[in-house]
């Protein structure tokens, strides 16, 4: 079944991708996204409904649940895809976590067990801990802070609040870009720039 | 702010691992193992794989859903309004005093202890909270003062520690900050600190957790976690 859009998409070429079945799980995923394209939803939802019931059944052994899962999970695609971006990594990772933590959650419901934590706190930010992983992998994790902190001073100011309000303050993406007041994506190649910057800098001590 | 560190000794084994990116650990045992990764790097590194490795080998179901309800629940779905609602994390103050220490916790667990600690204090400068989050498990967090030992015991379940701060001791070595220690029934142990020592510990066993309350009757025993 097709919806027809409702309004004329912002960028005709990304509704066009989206039309296509070859089109990829991230350029339909950031369609609905960024046009709520509602072909471009149908399309992921033809390729993940069953996988999502898939796991719906395996890890709650009942069919009317795993339904109950699929529209839940397939319900925050929709509404969660304008926070997806290319650096959260491929679109079924995205969505595969997305969907344990509603399942998480579901079954955490049904069996009322107490609201004090939820899947978003056991796995933050739907599990993804690359940036992090980003900075292990280059050694810089193990530099010591005080060698760290000589760098500082060498950044420009607006990277520096940047990682900050990341790294010192523990604050989320979406948290540190309200608090300085930037766009998300503003933040995020500040964050990216300001952490290269500081890598060349350590390394070249 | 949480030092991630890449010298953390223990880490839950791979297969436990594997099952709490698959979401298929009690919460008790997830949220240990959350609390620990989010201090260990190599851990935070095994699980981002381990999901890419999960998500990539996600497959569709043998029996799928019919197509008139397929087509019910994405109507469904489509008639709800996108809301654009930035994520909205809840500001959880990270540091809890334990013994007049400030000291900071993973995010999952400062979560937690904003709902509120009820500390317990028992013989020998050690003092339990005890949190429920699921049917299975026993949690809580336990403090032992600076110079203090616990009784010689056993579990009649399998036991996951994270050491939060400070260390403790046992017949099999010392703990730090981030470690999982984990023992089996096997084990007789009598863990003991120098410097004091804030724990989280996960008993996986319903058996031991009747056992516990039958125990809570008997004000000569407060110590229901231990078998003496």
């Amino acid at each position: 079944m097709v919806h027809p859009e409702t309004q004329p998409p912002a960028n005709p070429k990304l509704a066009l991708l989206a039309l296509r079945e070859s089109a990829s799980d991230e350029e339909l995923l950031i369609a609905v996204g960024n046009q709520q394209s509602r072909i471009a939803f149908n399309t992921l939802f033809n390729r993940f409904s069953n996988r999502i019931f898939a796991m719906g059944m395996k890890l709650t052994r009942n069919e009317q649940l795993a339904k109950d899962l699929v529209q839940e999970a397939m319900l925050m695609v929709w509404q969660k895809a304008p926070l997806y971006d290319l650096d959260r990594g491929n679109a079924q990772g995205w969505i595969f976590a997305l969907t344990r933590n509603r399942c998480f959650d579901l079954l955490r419901k049904i069996k009322r067990q107490p609201a004090c934590v939820s899947a978003d706190d056991i796995w933050p930010n739907d599990g993804d801990y690359r940036d992090l992983v980003e900075s292990v992998d280059t050694g810089f994790m193990s530099v010591e802070l005080e060698q760290v902190r000589a760098c500082y001073a060498q950044l420009p100011t607006a990277q520096l609040a940047v990682i900050e309000q990341i790294y010192v303050h523990d604050r989320t993406h979406e948290e540190a870009a309200a608090e300085l007041n930037i766009p998300l994506g503003t933040l995020k190649s500040r964050l990216r720039l300001g952490m290269e910057k500081l890598r060349t800098l350590v390394e070249a001590q | 702010m949480i030092a991630v560190s890449n010298k953390v000794n223990l880490h839950p084994p791979q297969e436990q691992m594997q099952k709490f990116v698959a979401g298929e650990l009690s919460t008790g045992l997830s949220v240990a193992v959350s609390a620990h990764i989010e201090y260990c790097a190599a851990c935070q590194q095994a699980s981002a794989k381990l999901e890419q490795a999960l998500s990539a080998d996600w497959d569709a179901a043998a029996t799928a859903i019919a197509e008139s309800e397929f087509n019910s629940i994405l109507d469904h779905i489509a008639a709800q309004p996108q809301s654009v609602a930035a994520a909205t994390v809840d500001a959880v103050p990270r540091a809890i005093v334990v013994n007049n220490k400030s000291v900071s916790l993973p995010r999952v667990l400062a979560k937690i202890a904003a709902a509120g600690l009820e500390w317990q204090h028992l013989r020998g400068g050690i003092s339990q909270a005890l949190v429920k989050l699921d049917d299975h498990t026993r949690c809580e967090f336990i403090y032992m003062k600076p110079g203090s030992k616990a009784p010689a015991h056993t579990h009649s379940g399998n036991e996951v520690m994270i050491v939060l701060d400070g260390s403790f001791c046992d017949e099999l070595g010392e703990y730090q900050a981030a470690d999982f220690v984990m023992r089996d029934p096997s084990y007789r142990h009598q863990p003991r600190t120098v410097e004091g020592c804030l724990c989280f510990s996960v008993l996986d066993s319903p058996l031991l957790f009747t056992e516990g309350m039958r125990r809570l009757l008997n004000p000569l025993n407060r110590l229901l976690f231990l078998h003496r």
